[in-house]
């Protein structure tokens, strides 16, 4: 299997903290890698050095979506592949979305029950109909990994389910920042503990139970 | 006797424009120099009472050329605001659109009427270009602030054209558009004012009619004004704005046309100063230094230092004037029907061009600093008060507050000082722009020896009293910027 | 978004439009100098257009404009090829347009003069010689670039004082035109007044002055003023002999409806010539380079 990435005792950090210190990770192609720790711990840091060092391949769910409140679903989701084309097409678009591509996102959206939402304002929507929408643009991206900073904190756990079939369905390899201990093992195959910026748990998922995970919330 | 506790910042700075303020006054002309300055005042609330529709040759001319140079002008400066403020990273633009936003639209008219007559390009390039350059700054300051959080996640090798038009335009639109409301608002009292040079707009009757004592067509007149104005959200639509462009291009009277070579000829010959011009040798630098000293130490000086002093008088009036207003219109305080009339008497004093105010005030007391102050204080105090008051609408209170004066001591004006200061702050250089046009009025600022230059006919010395002028008012402004960063000061654009 | 498409397609066409605009046709463009009430400037100068498209046979338009200033730039830039002009206004004109000439006068403007104006709580009568007693009052000029309100008043103050106005006065003001300045010092805002004594005349009989309040304390020297001025390209652009027919149409001016409007009696020959003085006296005291 060849890798996706490959970190080395690598430190980050935000905002001039250095928050991860010696990160030594390796994934490769195809692995569903749930990350799980304490709010603050790091895990948005590790996804986001994880995502500069792909951005051509990875599409990412930002916890805070990163969504333009002011276009629509269609708009937002189509984001997702504007590399993809042409500036005039892009312009098009916004003024009047091309059908083609009206096509191509409504089947994405397939499934994450947002088609009647389609052509309204992201603003305007809930939170999990906002996230949703955010995970919409990560599917509709052609690259084949998927960085997701807690993708389905805001829907109930059936649809979260779902969403996370879906997923797994349509990218290849997925790392996703969880705070569900349930969901995470039963998502992922290997699962990422972070402690104080650093990582201390790297195991594969099965026969875990979520109480074996106890140790990272303990001080 | 020493306080308890360390001065704030903010008191610190109140003071020292109080104390600023104050040393002004001492050496300002207040005195009222009519003899029966109330009789004329009287002869005019008659006439506001009275008015008469029919007074005006041509009113319907006046009040389309009107809308139909603020249109024109607005979406000019809308345009090229918009492109530039796409260019504010570079440092020659920010400076170039300073400098144009530096000089208040009626001189760029006086300017513009040098170069192309009364042809329509004058009055719609003497907005459009001031405005391009608020508008720039304005949009750069909006885009800046656009959520940086989308640009994170679009993908890897999307165009910065790509990312510009779906990540940040669609947010600013909103804010955009609500901003050329307003300009509009403000384009719309700037074309009023252009007719007191010339232009065929209201201003042009507006003055006529004041300088002869008819207050019935006065009111008339500006009660069609303010009807334009408050009217604006109902016949402004965006679906309607493309028509509007084009029926306000089309009704311009084009036909007067202009040469280039009176382009070239006031370009090359007319600004440059005369004793260059007419330079044959010998004495030119003699002369020229003596051309300089007339300018700088018996025009420019006196006319700045008069400008100063009018424009920190203003501005500490404004202030002192905002506190009694915003009350009006604050629902912490007075109850829908009180408000209503408090709303009703703000949306008048501020849509009254400051520029018209001063000009009654001085019929009616004569030409002292009085009337200016009076003028500048009451109009900016109705622009910060709207403001402060709508901004008084977000505060909650705990239900058990006090209540009357000493919610407004306690409770409020704590919540609201810095918002207000940052208010202030903001509208300085515009009330230093407005304080230099009301020199034409015949008050001793920077804007009566430039009106003296073009009445004479000397270019050369009009630009020179222009450029000392848009320095004045670049210095002002990069002193607000500073203190407000100083203080943390940060507000809405609408005061720009 | 349709809207901003929408825009972008007709702000193209109104582009398109701004550059296109044609120049006019040949119509005969006059205005005149605002010193006075604008209403009576405005019948006072259709009638004369009237008059003048029917005796030269080409369509003749008069527009108004604010200031002095703004009718010597139209007449520079060619955007009016006719103007009343004061006698500076005019200097200045014909100094900026090469071969443009003085074609009338009013039979008045000869021997023309400023009528000194104070407001009667400074107790002044009518006097033979400049009255110094003025010192200190406040002062109202007419319009920056009038010959009467400003010119010759301006001289006469720096002659018999050795100072500017502004160092003679408490205050100095500008009023704008004649009318209102005989209006400040009726009403006492300013205490005394330069006045073109033809405005003056004209005001007195139609009973808009209070004598009561406000009289004549002292008349300038005569002086050349108002005349009508051309363009020096006028024959190239309306055919040759054009300029001549301009001056006979406004010399034989009989209608006393329309020179009463001036007020004028009637229109006399003038030459550049006659208008040394004026360019000499305002060299002098500073207001020409």
């Amino acid at each position: 299997m060849t890798p996706v990435f490959d970190l080395t005792n690598e430190s980050a950090g935000y905002r001039g903290a250095t928050v991860l210190t010696g990160v030594t990770l390796r994934v490769t192609t195809g692995e569903r890698i749930a990350l799980v720790g304490e709010s603050g711990v790091g895990k948005s840091t590790l996804l986001r050095l994880l995502y500069g060092q792909c951005r051509d391949r990875a599409s990412l769910i930002p916890q805070e979506f990163g969504l333009v409140q002011s276009l629509t679903v269609f708009h937002n989701v189509y984001m997702g592949q504007l590399h993809e084309h042409s500036l005039w097409r892009n312009f098009r678009n916004l003024l009047r979305p091309v059908q083609q591509d009206v096509e191509a996102v409504r089947d994405v959206l397939d499934g994450l029950r947002l088609e009647d939402k389609l052509f309204s304002t992201v603003g305007e929507l809930s939170g999990g109909q906002q996230q949703r929408t955010a995970i919409g643009r990560a599917l509709y991206h052609t690259g084949d990994i998927v960085l997701g900073d807690e993708p389905v904190s805001n829907v109930d756990e059936h649809q979260a389910r779902r969403i996370l079939k879906i997923l797994g369905e349509r990218k290849k390899t997925c790392i996703l920042a969880m705070h569900d201990r349930a969901l995470a093992l039963d998502f992922a195959d290997r699962l990422i503990g972070l402690k104080g910026g650093q990582i201390v748990l790297d195991e594969p998922t099965a026969g875990m139970t979520p109480d074996d995970l106890d140790s990272l919330y303990v001080h | 006797m020493d306080s308890p506790r360390p001065r704030s910042p903010l008191f610190k700075t109140t003071m020292a424009f109080v104390l600023i303020a104050l040393a002004a006054t001492i050496f300002a002309d207040l005195e009222i120099s009519t003899i029966h300055p109330w009789v004329e005042l009287k002869r005019l609330l008659l006439g506001v009472v009275t008015p008469d529709f029919y007074a005006t040759d041509n009113l319907g001319g006046a009040l389309v050329y009107t809308l139909a140079f603020a249109l024109l002008g607005v979406a000019f400066g809308n345009i090229f605001g918009f492109v530039l403020s796409l260019l504010f990273f570079s440092r020659i633009v920010r400076t170039g659109c300073a400098f144009v936003r530096s000089v208040h639209e009626l001189f760029w008219a006086l300017i513009f009427l040098q170069l192309f007559g009364l042809s329509p390009l004058t009055g719609i390039l003497a907005i459009g270009i001031p405005y391009a350059g608020i508008i720039a700054k304005v949009y750069a300051e909006i885009l800046e602030e656009a959520d940086p959080a989308p640009l994170q996640a679009i993908p890897e090798g999307t165009s910065r054209a790509s990312a510009f038009i779906f990540v940040r335009l669609p947010d600013a639109w909103s804010h955009f558009k609500t901003y050329s409301m307003y300009r509009l608002e403000c384009g719309l009292r700037s074309s009023a004012v252009l007719g007191f040079v010339g232009l065929p707009t209201l201003g042009f009757h507006l003055e006529s009619a004041f300088s002869q004592g008819l207050y019935s067509e006065v009111s008339a007149l500006l009660i069609l004004f303010y009807f334009i104005i408050a009217s604006m959200r109902v016949w402004m639509r965006r679906a309607m704005l493309p028509f509007y462009l084009v029926g306000a291009a089309a009704i311009l009277p084009w036909g007067l046309s202009f040469s280039a070579e009176n382009i070239w000829r006031f370009l090359t010959h007319d600004i440059v100063p005369y004793p260059l011009r007419t330079a044959d040798g010998g004495d030119v630098m003699a002369n020229m230094g003596a051309w300089l000293h007339t300018m700088l130490i018996d025009q420019a000086l006196p006319g700045a230092i008069a400008t100063m002093q009018l424009t920190m008088i203003a501005l500490v009036g404004t202030g002192l004037l905002t506190l009694v207003f915003f009350p009006l219109i604050s629902p912490l305080l007075f109850k829908r029907p009180a408000r209503t009339l408090g709303h009703a008497f703000l949306v008048v004093i501020r849509s009254t061009p400051e520029y018209i105010l001063a000009y009654v005030l001085l019929q009616l007391w004569g030409p002292s600093m009085l009337p200016a102050i009076i003028a500048l204080t009451l109009h900016n105090a109705g622009i910060i008060g709207h403001l402060v008051g709508r901004y008084t609408e977000t505060i909650k209170l705990r239900v058990d507050a006090c209540t009357g004066i000493r919610r407004y001591g306690y409770e409020i004006l704590p919540r609201i000082y810095r918002q207000m200061l940052a208010l202030l702050f903001y509208r300085w250089e515009v009330i230093m722009r407005e304080t230099a046009i009301l020199g034409i009025l015949g008050i001793m600022t920077l804007g009566f020896y430039v009106d003296s230059a073009f009445a004479d006919l000397r270019f050369d010395r009009a630009i020179l009293l222009i450029l000392v002028t848009a320095l004045l008012n670049i210095a002002v402004d990069i002193i607000s910027r500073r203190i407000r960063s100083r203080l943390r000061l940060q507000t809405s654009m609408e005061v720009q | 978004m349709t809207w901003l498409k929408r825009t972008f397609v007709l702000s193209a066409v109104v582009t398109a439009g701004l550059f296109s605009a044609t120049a006019m046709a040949e119509t005969f463009v006059f205005t005149a100098i605002p010193d006075q009430d604008e209403s009576n400037l405005r019948t006072r100068f259709e009638k004369i257009a009237t008059y003048l498209s029917k005796s030269l046979g080409v369509e003749t338009k008069y527009i108004p404009v604010k200031s002095y200033a703004a009718a010597v730039t139209a007449f520079r830039n060619n955007q009016v090829q006719l103007a009343w002009f004061g006698g500076l206004s005019g200097v200045r004109a014909r100094g900026l347009v090469p071969g443009s000439r003085a074609i009338a006068q009013g039979a008045e403007d000869v021997a023309f003069e400023t009528y000194f104006i104070a407001h009667a709580s400074l107790g002044l009568k009518e006097q033979k010689s400049f009255p110094t007693s003025i010192k200190g009052a406040t002062f109202t000029f007419g319009s920056k670039g009038s010959t009467s309100g400003r010119l010759m008043p301006e001289f006469h103050i720096r002659k018999s004082f050795g100072k500017s106005p502004q160092s003679v006065f408490d205050r100095v003001g500008f009023s704008g035109d004649h009318s209102r300045t005989i209006a400040l010092v009726q009403s006492g805002s300013y205490k005394v007044g330069a006045v073109n004594f033809k405005v003056w005349e004209r005001e007195l009989k139609e009973g808009k002055i209070d004598v009561s309040k406000v009289n004549i304390i002292w008349r300038t020297p005569p002086y050349p003023d108002y005349q009508w001025s051309i363009r020096g390209d006028a024959d190239k652009n309306f055919g040759a002999g054009f300029t001549d027919k301009v001056r006979n149409s406004l010399l034989s001016m009989t209608d006393k409806d329309l020179l009463a409007a001036f007020p004028r009696s009637a229109f006399i020959p003038a030459t550049n010539a006659d208008y040394k003085p004026i360019h000499d006296v305002a060299k002098s005291i500073g207001l020409i380079d």
